[in-house]
């Protein structure tokens, strides 16, 4: 009996593989398959996940197989976990729901031109913008863009900042300030999205979204964009929640967002105005679930694919997410560790942080190859130290604390 | 509110707790955690206790899901102290898995496939093979360069050393050196480092048998007679010989010659009385020597050579040549006449400035010996001891196996290949007309690095052989047949057959028409089969070398010395093994053994089925030759079988 059952139960995609996705999804009880690239199918099978071997390459003709074959598994829905996922989740899901349209709103999330256009366009603060498609287009940028802050011979130029239109986070950003940092650019890097300069504190925002209603907002600060952040935010930038979340749902509706999690980030001045930086709609970087997880103990996994089932019901929702900010234990911190050696000798981790109450646990190991690799975006932190404390500037003071530290020789 | 503090003991168990709670597919993800807390608890001994305490729930939590130490029963103890040094996560996992098998020793776990008798012994053979960790040398250098992650090896040695019977590792650790000393290595670094530490041992609870051995060991080394031992520096020594009359230097000499001649270890004293007695009381050192009748005719002959011999060679940093120079003496080496001046010569040779770098090891030149000392010492050791070559840390058992064989039964060419090597830098070798340097090669097997803990003699040839022998087979690569065939007789010299077979087929690398192999091999070698034909020269083969569980580990080159029937009336073959650690377990019940079977020194042997069924290859003559189809089929087939449930897994059999 419970088989059958399950069987007719709607299956839920998981696009990209990650075993805190999976584990999340498991632990709720419904059916699921994963989607991922074929050197985890032993491990699938092995352990009895259901498993779907797909590469994520670009869209094509062949994108058609992957519907059918998820097709034939009754799956009805489709949950991004990676960036390189999300026009895929939006495919899909437009075949699922037979609305084509989820499909154009997920390349928007995938194009920084467009998607910087869009905002525009809905009346969203954003800073100065245009593609490149030569290095031509970036001297031409950065002069024009100096000379509308009316700088005159000799003064430093503003800088402006280049990054590709499809890539994560911060893969593939570049702050140049003059034409020596744009003669370091590759030709392959273009086109590109060039942006002015944002000045104000940068912050990103969790917005779990059902039924194009912003049903959990959580704002992360960043001490050090890339290295540490905290979660929920300090008092100082909770106190413009107010206004973030009016913005927030500018977007979702401007995006015509309507089921799962974006993870927009902001520059707030100190005045209180918001400038939209940009947009993704997947799992964020820099541990930020966890973070959610320790500091208001739920599942930010489980969030995200209960808000990305049009099925699921409001009750549901609303039994599952606590409230906002005064729910939280506490403040739960990251700190990314790089590596500035180019060769490890050893780890040191400093036997006073150790003692730290807010310290609460980090995965570092001498690496078993000591050569340290080179960094794309910040992707590819070699280590995390967690913390979790009940005060924000304490927590931030000890981020910035060891901000500078060498954990490694 | 304050975020409560909890003790690292109580967060381990947590984190267990909760990677035990995850499901075998997440367990990846909190394995970390424990790693980590296991790191911080292993700090101290209190927390070694608390890893041991959880120790029996390693297992059902999962703590080595996934990984190489899963399954507790695959582990193997020669692998232990090399994870447990490396840096990273695996050290701390290697800890867990000793924890582990500590707790199914006492008994407080149980597993389903590991007894309580094999974990003790998995346990007893680790500490044995990393005394370094059980005893960490106490100098300053030691301790600054070892780390947090040695430190963290030794605290759990100290920890398994309280829990487990030092009587069962002693037993171990003195089966090992005496393993080694009978074989006679030339190298005896590693033997002595294992006496050195294993020494503190004697002061714990151990077995009479063990300390006794142990005790004779240590004072091979350090003192081995009663007035060596009274004047422990050798200075004092040293002016005391002068003082003794001729009985009392006699019952010295004896006492050294009777340490040696048990254990094949020289003590520097020895050195030191050798040199007093080249100087005031020449006759006395045969005693001193040990030589046997010949040995004694061949001293009176050569007298001034063997004291110039011991006035440059023979120091305290060199007395393990003293029993290379005795054993030299008893073969007789010294009765060829083309010898004697081709030894003289080294005396005086002018060493190529390199090769004099890599002849003076601080200590030498701490001791002011000379290049030429320490070669002529090396040639003394290796003329004396021909199987006691040893190739160190090399891939290079080839050229081990041709300076075994020279010192044998080719010294004269193994003396001009010294001197040439040592004054020129660089060898020469005529293959198929064609003549090679080996100056002008790059490459050898070796790679080009050779490491140096190696004899003198090694160490001026090998960087030499190694590269010509990879030029001659290099050259032979497009021949379809195995490049042996052509290099071996060559490379070794006229004393090898050129009769050869090797039954992997080059192209395919498949096993081909193996039983003929099996056939050829008893009708030219068993002397039941082979119509009585003596094997003359070492005949060099090539065999699979296979672990405990007889899994191929790889290729590697033997000689067979000489094939005889044991007391028991079996025919055994006995072979030089150039990594100088013959008794080996190649799994199947196949274990060489190095002595009790009728073994010379540095011989191993094994019952003669049981070594063809590891073997590869062999050179024969065709002109000696019984009647293959004379050899019984179900002794093929006995041979096949071992083979194919072996290394023959790893190949693909022809049909």
């Amino acid at each position: 009996m419970g088989n059958t059952q399950t069987e007719q139960m709607n299956v839920t995609a998981l696009l990209g593989w990650s075993l805190q996705a999976i584990e999340a999804i498991d632990k709720l009880n419904r059916p699921y398959v994963v989607v991922g690239p074929p050197e985890f199918q032993d491990f699938a099978d092995k352990n009895e996940i259901q498993f779907v071997a797909w590469q994520f390459e670009r869209l094509n003709e062949r994108s058609n197989e992957l519907y059918e074959k998820l097709s034939a598994l009754n799956t009805k829905l489709a949950v991004p976990v990676y960036e390189e996922t999300v026009e895929w989740a939006g495919a899909l899901n437009a075949r699922f729901s037979d609305d084509p349209r989820i499909f154009n709103r997920s390349l928007l999330l995938r194009d920084k031109g467009l998607m910087k256009r869009k905002a525009q366009m809905s009346g969203i603060k954003v800073g100065v913008f245009e593609e490149a498609y030569s290095k031509d287009d970036v001297y031409r940028f950065l002069k024009r863009v100096n000379e509308a802050l009316i700088k005159i011979d000799g003064d430093p130029n503003d800088p402006i900042h280049v990054k590709p239109l499809n890539k994560a986070g911060t893969v593939g950003h570049r702050l140049i300030r003059d034409a020596q940092d744009i003669d370091l650019m590759n030709e392959q890097e273009f086109p590109c999205l060039m942006e002015s300069h944002l000045d104000g504190q940068e912050f990103s925002c969790e917005a779990f979204v059902h039924n194009g209603e912003v049903r959990f907002l959580n704002i992360t600060e960043y001490v050090q964009l890339g290295h540490s952040n905290f979660v929920p935010a300090s008092p100082s930038l909770e106190e413009w929640r107010p206004q973030i979340k009016k913005e927030i749902q500018k977007l979702v509706d401007a995006f015509e967002i309507k089921y799962g999690v974006i993870h927009p980030e902001y520059f707030i001045s100190p005045d209180g105005t918001l400038n939209f930086g940009e947009v993704a709609a997947r799992v964020p970087g820099g541990h930020i679930f966890e973070l959610i997880e320790r500091a208001y103990g739920f599942s930010a996994f489980q969030a995200q694919i209960l808000c990305s089932d049009p099925d699921t019901t409001d009750e549901e929702l609303e039994a599952f997410f606590p409230e906002e900010v005064t729910s939280a234990k506490g403040y739960a911190g990251s700190l990314m560790v790089y590596p500035r050696v180019k060769l490890i000798e050893k780890l040191n981790f400093p036997e006073g942080l150790k003692k730290n109450p807010y310290f609460e646990k980090h995965d570092m190991f001498i690496p078993v190859t000591s050569k340290v690799a080179e960094r794309v975006g910040f992707g590819n932190h070699y280590g995390t130290i967690f913390f979790f404390g009940k005060d924000s500037e304490h927590m931030s003071s000890i981020m910035k604390q060891y901000q500078e530290y060498d954990f490694y020789l | 509110m304050g975020v409560e503090t909890v003790s690292a003991k109580e967060k381990f168990k947590q984190g267990l707790q909760v990677l035990s709670d995850a499901k075998p597919f997440a367990k990846s993800m909190y394995q970390t955690n424990v790693f980590q807390l296991g790191i911080e608890l292993a700090e101290s001994k209190e927390g070694m206790q608390a890893i041991y305490e959880n120790a029996s729930k390693f297992d059902e939590a999962g703590v080595f899901f996934g990984g190489p130490w899963e399954d507790a029963s695959k582990l193997q103890p020669p692998l232990v102290g090399g994870s447990l040094k490396l840096k990273g996560v695996n050290s701390i996992i290697e800890l867990f898995s000793e924890m582990r098998m500590l707790a199914i020793a006492k008994g407080d776990y149980h597993h389903e496939k590991v007894s309580e008798k094999e974990a003790r012994s998995f346990l007893n053979e680790v500490l044995a093979l990393n005394l370094d960790l059980l005893f960490p040398p106490e100098t300053e250098a030691a301790r600054v360069e070892s780390g947090e992650h040695i430190e963290r090896a030794e605290r759990l040695f100290q920890y398994l050393g309280d829990e487990l019977s030092f009587n069962a590792i002693a037993g171990k650790i003195v089966g090992e050196i005496e393993r080694l000393t009978v074989q006679r290595p030339i190298m005896v670094e590693r033997i002595m480092k294992m006496i050195h530490m294993a020494k503190r041992m004697l002061e714990a609870e151990i077995d009479q048998k063990s300390k006794k051995s142990l005790s004779a060991f240590d004072k091979a080394i350090t003192f081995p007679t009663p007035v060596s031992k009274k004047y422990k520096d050798l200075r004092k020594y040293q002016s005391h010989l002068k003082e003794m009359d001729e009985p009392e230097l006699i019952e010295e000499a004896n006492a050294f010659a009777k340490s040696v001649n048990a254990t094949g270890l020289v003590s520097p004293h020895h050195a030191t009385f050798t040199r007093f007695l080249n100087r005031a009381n020449g006759d006395l050192l045969p005693l001193a020597f040990d030589l046997s009748e010949t040995g004694t005719a061949s001293f009176n002959v050569n007298k001034e050579l063997i004291h110039d011999i011991i006035q440059l060679a023979i120091h305290p940093e060199t007395s393990q040549s003293i029993y290379g120079l005795g054993r030299m003496l008893d073969r007789g080496v010294l009765t060829q006449d083309p010898i004697l001046p081709a030894i003289r010569r080294l005396l005086e040779l002018d060493i190529h400035s390199k090769v004099k770098r890599s002849l003076l090891k601080p200590e030498y030149k701490r001791g002011a010996i000379t290049a030429n000392g320490v070669l002529v010492a090396g040639t003394v050791s290796v003329l004396g001891q021909p199987l006691g070559v040893g190739q160190g840390l090399n891939p290079t058992c080839q050229s081990a196996r041709a300076i075994s064989l020279w010192a044998q039964h080719g010294i004269g060419q193994l003396l001009e290949y010294i001197a040439r090597g040592a004054r020129d830098n660089d060898i020469d070798v005529t293959f198929e007309g064609e003549v090679i340097h080996a100056s002008g090669l790059e490459e050898g097997v070796a790679g080009g690095e050779i490491h140096q803990e190696l004899d003198p003699v090694s160490i001026v040839l090998v960087p030499h052989l190694d590269k010509i022998y990879n030029e001659m087979m290099k050259r032979t690569l497009l021949r379809g047949e195995d490049g042996h065939k052509w290099a071996n007789p060559e490379f070794y010299g006229e004393w090898i057959p050129r009769g050869f077979i090797n039954f992997v087929d080059p192209l395919t690398g498949f096993v081909v028409d193996y039983p003929a192999f099996v056939r050829l091999f008893y009708a030219t070698h068993h002397p039941e089969y082979n119509e009585g034909y003596e094997m003359i020269y070492p005949n060099p083969v090539g065999i699979f070398i296979t672990n405990v569980h007889g899994k191929l580990l790889g290729l590697h080159a033997v000689s067979i010395q000489r094939i005889a029937e044991d007391e028991n009336g079996e025919y055994r073959l006995y072979f030089y093994n150039p990594n100088n650690d013959s008794g080996q377990n190649w799994g199947q019940g196949i274990e060489p053994s190095v002595s009790g079977n009728g073994e010379l020194e540095g011989e191993a042997s094994l019952p003669f089925h049981e070594f063809v069924s590891r073997m590869y290859a062999f050179h024969y003559n065709p002109y000696e030759q019984g009647d293959t189809y004379m050899v019984e089929d179900e002794l093929v087939q006995k041979v096949e079988d071992i083979a194919r449930e072996s290394w023959g897994e790893a190949y693909t059999w022809a049909e």
